[in-house]
């Protein structure tokens, strides 16, 4: 095999690991909130402007504890798709989690977020808004949240907009999930003034989240069913459950101040670790 | 532009061993002549640099080097720049043709910085303050691990020593090349942000053009007061990018530091003329504690 054709196929099964982590049948935020939770009560709005479909979030019961669960929900069909945004959050999505995590911390309640975005929203609405404060000022909120948090990455974990909602004390993902720096349309015309060049750049970017557990920004990764998700979703989201139960046992038998004293050490530290070579 | 050469108030450590000893690290050096880019009049460039790089005659603020803005903004003879040692990174191995190591190389080569921000000791006003300033020539002010780096220690460098932290940020935002441990700085920045916030520390940062991505979407707009320079292009996602997504004509002014103030998302445009004393007079009062 020579050196372009090694090329061209690193390319192809790079921007074909992205593409199943984009299979429309993987898991979604409410599938999620409806298998592995009960008695959800949807709260929406930011009290600020508006309320923004791209993140859902409410009180609900993973066993037997209560905890806020917030995600990003990108729709399943046509409609709903064009009603949650694709999951791509506006300013008003991350203000509403802000203030969910808020209320979650005045009752003594774990956070549970579910990362499911290729992007925060990159529009005028969103920037007249302030997009990068919102971010900006979910990060704070999370670093401060005097509750555990945990965080899924569900499918696609792209760019601050994810970030937004997986700055927590752990990180689980779904073993064929993507969480990038931003996803490979948008790094192809960054670096290369083409998003053409999307395999390119999702070769040289290693999008999976197994570049993320190796450099330290993941915790665990959650087996998948052969080919993937998309073939037993429910399944998928069973082992998910079990994985959050676990790390929110884990977190809940220690001091908060201990809590928030290795999360200030984690994310102090965050991206030091180094990928495996490819 | 004579300033008093005043004494450092506040707790001072020269030997805290977070900072070595800065490099004989020299400003830029003007020389010949230099064109504004908004009108096309000329300037000798020692001129040029005393008006602070803005042009004279439209007002246009033009780029400024970041260990020149250091010098712009310090007390005279209190700048002390602080260099870290922090390890070369290359986090994916990336390589798209040209591998990233020979780029940073290339950029340290160019610019004769250690990495995109240069970060000092000085004293505003007498204020003492540690500044962090963004180079944008340093492979467009990207934030990469080592850049990240650079500004949490700052923040503890601030902590540890009891001074006020001052930005200037300017950036493409984060850097492709290091992919998800560069979006991680976003997390490792802020961190610094809130250590600096526990201390009571005053942190003010200032939005140059440009400024954009990871850096404007976590410490730039972290601070308790936000300034930004005129015209600056400033947002999160790039112009270019919302065109192409939204199909709508982007309107005019839009993502310009004009257009923040107007949505209530900075705190003042301040021309780079009165920019110090702007900062200095903020700076004074938060630490009267009267």
């Amino acid at each position: 095999m020579n050196v372009s054709t090694d090329t061209a196929e690193r390319e192809r099964i790079a921007i074909e690991a992205v593409e199943l982590a984009r299979n429309p049948g993987r898991p979604r935020t409410l599938q999620v909130i409806a298998e592995a939770f009960t008695e959800w009560t949807e709260l929406r709005g930011d009290r600020l402007f508006g309320d923004d479909r791209a993140v859902v979030g409410g009180p609900a019961l993973l066993g037997s504890r209560w905890v806020m669960v917030i995600g990003q929900e990108k729709g399943t069909d046509a409609l709903s798709r064009a009603v949650h945004n694709f999951g791509m959050p506006h300013p008003e999505g991350y203000r509403k989690a802000q203030r969910l995590m808020r209320t979650a911390e005045k009752f003594g309640m774990p956070v549970v977020c579910l990362v499911d975005t290729p992007a925060a929203h990159a529009g005028i609405g969103a920037e007249e808004r302030g997009q990068a404060w919102a971010i900006a000022q979910s990060l704070i909120t999370m670093l401060e949240l005097r509750v555990p948090v945990v965080s899924a990455v569900l499918s696609e974990g792209g760019s601050g907009g994810a970030l937004a909602l997986a700055l927590a004390d752990r990180v689980l993902a779904l073993e064929n999930a993507v969480y990038t720096v931003a996803p490979p349309e948008t790094c192809a015309a960054i670096l290369y003034r083409d998003a053409g060049q999307r395999a390119r750049a999702a070769a040289a970017l290693r999008p999976g989240v197994a570049t993320a557990y190796d450099i330290g920004l993941v915790d665990e990764l959650i087996p998948e069913p052969m080919p993937g998700a998309h073939a037993h979703a429910s399944l998928c989201v069973a082992a998910l459950r079990g994985a959050l139960i676990r790390h929110l046992d884990e977190l809940c038998a220690k001091d908060i101040d201990v809590v928030l004293e290795e999360r200030t050490r984690r994310y102090r530290r965050a991206g030091d670790g180094v990928a495996a070579p490819a | 532009m004579d300033r008093p050469n005043l004494p450092v108030i506040g707790r001072r450590n020269a030997a805290h061993p977070l900072a070595a000893p800065g490099p004989k690290l020299r400003p830029v050096a003007p020389a010949g002549t230099v064109e504004c880019r908004g009108c096309g009049r000329r300037f000798v460039a020692a001129r040029f640099e005393k008006h602070l790089r803005v042009c004279p005659d439209c007002g246009r603020h033009a780029v400024v080097p970041a260990l020149n803005r250091a010098v712009q903004l310090a007390d005279s003879a209190t700048l002390k720049v602080v260099r870290f040692e922090i390890g070369d990174r290359d986090p994916l191995g990336f390589d798209d043709g040209v591998p990233y190591p020979s780029r940073v190389a290339e950029a340290r080569q160019r610019t004769k910085l250690q990495e995109t921000f240069v970060v000092a000791r000085a004293a505003m006003g007498t204020v003492p303050v540690v500044l962090a300033c963004m180079d944008f020539g340093f492979l467009g002010g990207s934030l990469g691990s080592a850049a990240g780096e650079q500004f949490a220690r700052a923040c503890d460098l601030a902590v540890a020593e009891g001074r006020a932290l001052v930005a200037v940020c300017t950036s493409g935002g984060a850097r492709m090349q290091e992919g998800i441990a560069s979006l991680a700085q976003m997390a490792r920045c802020s961190a610094g942000v809130v250590a600096v916030a526990r201390a009571g520390l005053p942190y003010i940062s200032i939005l140059t053009d440009p400024c954009f991505g990871g850096v404007t979407a976590s410490f730039a707009a972290q601070a308790d007061v936000i300034l930004a320079e005129p015209h600056a292009r400033i947002g999160f996602a790039g112009g270019r990018v919302i065109e192409q997504a939204s199909h709508d004509r982007l309107p005019d002014g839009f993502q310009t530091s004009e257009f923040l103030l107007a949505h209530g998302m900075v705190d003042a445009v301040v021309d780079r003329g009165v920019l110090r004393e702007t900062i200095v007079r903020l700076l004074i009062g938060f630490s009267a504690r009267s």
